[in-house]
């Protein structure tokens, strides 16, 4: 009998079954503000790695053999969703051979759940671009969402072991309250600057500029993976001026070039923000990431 | 009984004049009576639905509102006020939610445009060239007409779907036309089901796929980073390494990556082995690969591998004129082995546009033929050393351009003597993920005892991709 059970245990231990008890919960995030989040939720009892170090674009994090053990021994995968991920983790999920972490498993953890998308669109067909077929997935750059992922996070850590759940309730109440915090005074550093005018290399922003009031003119990619074409820049640059738009940003994966020549033609500011934590220095973690933007939109719209 | 669907569907109590006598056999003024009060039923009908209507618009009116208050909604939102405008009954916050998540459902489902959503998912791959070839086809060895030539190399329709939890299946069909004679053939390239659940980090495949042996030769024609084939592929594994049997794979469950797989099948490349009314498993070609990977640094990495095929008894029937006319050859026993090395340079903030690659692949082929005098006399074994190489380096300098340079050498698997060089310069605009031009000049130089011509080439690509379109684990 003993035997029997013990031969049961093996399997369900190699089967990947297994309750998670005495070892750390072992969660692999695709981006770093999910790392960030899921190790204030967590505490100690998580081991959390992140595929991206944080100066990757979200869709381009390259698509390395070394994440695939990351992955075959994880316990969760923590991820935007809404297809953010699309260029790199599907493959990368198959190659793992985890069905733990596989979509529709509890291991699966999209953080998007709950969050209304904007941007959703009504055809994906290829004309459009490289349409995200739910909707626009940088919804973390809005610190209300954010909290949403938190959220989420926290409920598949208590899933995953609910024997520490009060702890990670009491780790994401206490991170959230902080996160509230800082929401108010950020909101409050950009309140003179409601209905700010402002056009960005990649569409990240809709969510950040709903958030604080900003008014987002437009994108310089053509649509969203498509480099911009000369007409297309042209009609921006006479966009910007029409509408006296002040400020130019640039996500640091981009080049400057073209930023920089649309800034210089319509006198605006060209400010470079980070898409996450570790996107630029001394933005390691998600509040350190979103002070960042705040301070820098704020100085530069109040030249 | 319009008087009565009216009441019932208004709530209003029926006329207390109302009786069940037919209308045709009552007085005249009663008749006219009931029209009147059937008109002021249908009336008040008539408001009821429009109040109705202004409810639910106030109600969509108010959750929209409160959605765009509150767009994170990790907890259930607020009730809303007791009294919305213009309904008369309060909302409650079970019935808002219960709204709210039908008005979601309603988004949702108005939403189902994906096209990996179907089942299966299914793409649609075309590759048109244009080429120019300098020597005619018998002269060339390239496969392609001479002079200018315009075809559709492949036409692949591609679909994939999970068949069962544990499972997943795949077809690829592809239309394309012989390069020399321009007749197009619709044939399978893949069907094969895969296990997605096995235990100890093992994967089985088995149908008709390509098999995993090297770098490139699992790899369809329109994801090279190149036009052709390397002509070593073409000639040592024979194109695509197209099998039919059933592959192993296991990840080892170390932290480092290391891949190993195994497999068997009655053929890879081309053309089954050994076709005939009986074979044993000494005439299965059996194939391996081991692979692995080193982080240098973030921005620098390396892929490298080792394979092997094996076939005892490849049993082909007909023999190969060799140039010499002198013997002809029939392929016994096959083996070859192959060593993969890439270097990446992928910076991690501007991976989409810089990067650098340096491919390489050495095969070693150690065929067994039976040789056979065309003049006569008895046949005898013969075994062929021969070795062939690629290596490519290829430079990316922004989103759509990259340009690269390929060399070729290539020992003939029947003839060790016969020897061509190959150098390929070529330039490649990604228009976007679905869409890609490249052009490529080839220059082959082959020796005397090859039998064919020097030749310049010059090709034009153009292929693209319409429905679903993964950034699948091969083609990293």
């Amino acid at each position: 009998m003993k035997l029997k059970l013990s031969f049961v245990a093996l399997l369900a231990a190699v089967l990947g079954t297994a309750p998670v008890n005495a070892a750390k919960i072992r969660v692999v995030t695709t981006l770093t503000d999910l790392a960030d989040f899921a190790r204030n939720v967590g505490g100690d009892q998580v081991e959390v790695r992140s595929l991206a170090t944080g100066i990757e674009d979200t869709h381009g994090v390259p698509m390395k053999p070394s994440f695939v053990p990351l992955l075959n021994r994880a316990d969760l995968v923590v991820l935007a969703g809404f297809d953010c991920e699309h260029a790199f983790l599907p493959a990368l999920l198959d190659a793992s051979r985890n069905p733990r972490i596989q979509l529709g498993q509890p291991g699966y953890v999209d953080c998007s759940k709950g969050i209304d998308p904007v941007e959703a669109p009504t055809s994906t067909d290829h004309s459009e671009g490289d349409v995200h077929p739910y909707g626009n997935p940088h919804y973390m750059l809005d610190p209300v969402m954010a909290k949403t992922a938190v959220s989420n996070i926290c409920d598949a850590f208590v899933t995953a072991a609910p024997q520490y759940a009060a702890d990670f309730k009491k780790n994401r109440d206490a991170y959230l309250a902080k996160l509230a915090a800082k929401i108010m005074e950020w909101k409050a550093e950009m309140a003179p600057y409601k209905g700010a005018k402002f056009v960005s290399y990649h569409e990240h922003w809709p969510y950040f500029a709903a958030r604080f009031g900003l008014d987002y003119v437009g994108t310089i990619e053509l649509k969203p993976g498509i480099d911009p074409t000369p007409r297309h820049i042209e009609e921006l640059i006479g966009e910007m001026k029409a509408q006296h738009v002040p400020i130019v940003v640039r996500e640091p994966q981009f080049p400057e070039k073209v930023p920089a020549l649309i800034a210089k033609q319509t006198g605006a500011t060209l400010i470079k923000l980070p898409i996450m934590p570790g996107g630029v220095p001394d933005t390691d973690t998600y509040i350190k990431e979103m002070d960042y933007i705040v301070n820098t939109m704020a100085n530069a719209l109040k030249k | 009984m319009a008087v009565l669907a009216s009441a019932l569907v208004s709530g209003t109590n029926l006329p207390a004049q109302e009786t069940n006598q037919p209308i045709a056999s009552r007085p005249a003024g009663e008749v006219e009576q009931l029209k009147r009060q059937l008109q002021q039923m249908q009336e008040s009908f008539a408001r009821q639905q429009a109040e109705q209507q202004k409810q639910i618009e106030a109600l969509s009116k108010q959750i929209k509102a409160l959605t765009k208050a509150q767009p994170a909604p990790t907890t259930i939102p607020s009730p809303p006020p007791a009294n919305i405008a213009g309904a008369t009954n309060t909302v409650t916050p079970d019935q808002f939610r219960w709204l709210s998540d039908k008005v979601d459902e309603v988004v949702a489902a108005q939403k189902k445009t994906l096209m990996s959503e179907f089942n299966p998912a299914i793409g649609l791959v075309g590759e048109t060239i244009f080429s120019q070839q300098s020597k005619g086809s018998a002269q060339n060895g390239t496969g392609y007409a001479g002079g200018f030539d315009a075809y559709q190399r492949s036409v692949e329709l591609n679909a994939t779907a999970a068949v069962y939890p544990f499972a997943k299946g795949w077809v690829v069909a592809n239309g394309s036309a012989d390069a020399a004679t321009g007749e197009t053939s619709l044939g399978i390239e893949e069907a094969a089901v895969q296990t997605t659940s096995l235990p100890w980090n093992l994967t089985l495949t088995a149908g008709q796929f390509f098999g995993e042996f090297g770098r490139l030769s699992y790899i369809h024609d329109h994801e090279l980073p190149f036009v052709n084939r390397p002509m070593v592929l073409d000639q040592y594994v024979g194109g695509e390494s197209k099998t039919a049997g059933a592959q192993a794979s296991l990840l080892l469950p170390i932290e480092h990556y290391v891949n190993l797989t195994a497999g068997l099948g009655t053929q890879l490349g081309d053309d089954p082995d050994a076709i005939g009314t009986y074979r044993s498993f000494g005439a299965v070609n059996y194939f391996g690969r081991l692979s692995t990977y080193f982080d240098l640094s973030d921005n620098w990495n390396v892929e490298c591998g080792l394979s092997g095929l094996f076939n005892p008894d490849s049993g082909n029937v007909n023999g190969v004129l060799q140039p010499d006319g002198l013997t002809s050859l029939t392929a016994t026993k096959r083996q070859v082995v192959d060593a993969d090395f890439k270097l990446s340079y992928v910076p991690l903030r501007d991976n989409q546009f810089n990067s650098l690659t340096w491919g390489n692949e050495f095969l070693y082929s150690d065929n067994q033929y039976l040789a056979t005098p065309t003049a006569g006399g008895s046949a005898y074994a013969d075994t062929v050393g021969a070795w062939g190489m690629y290596s490519y380096l290829a430079y990316k300098w922004s989103r759509s351009w990259r340009a690269g340079f390929l060399f070729e050498y290539l020992q003939n698997d029947q003839d060790g003597a016969a020897r061509t060089y190959g150098y390929s310069p070529y330039l490649t605009w990604a228009i976007s993920h679905w869409n890609q031009l490249r052009l490529q000049y080839t220059h082959t130089q082959p020796n005397v005892a090859s039998g064919i011509q020097p030749n310049d080439a010059v090709y034009l690509q153009w292929s693209w991709i319409i429905g679903s379109h993964s950034h699948g684990w091969t083609q990293r």
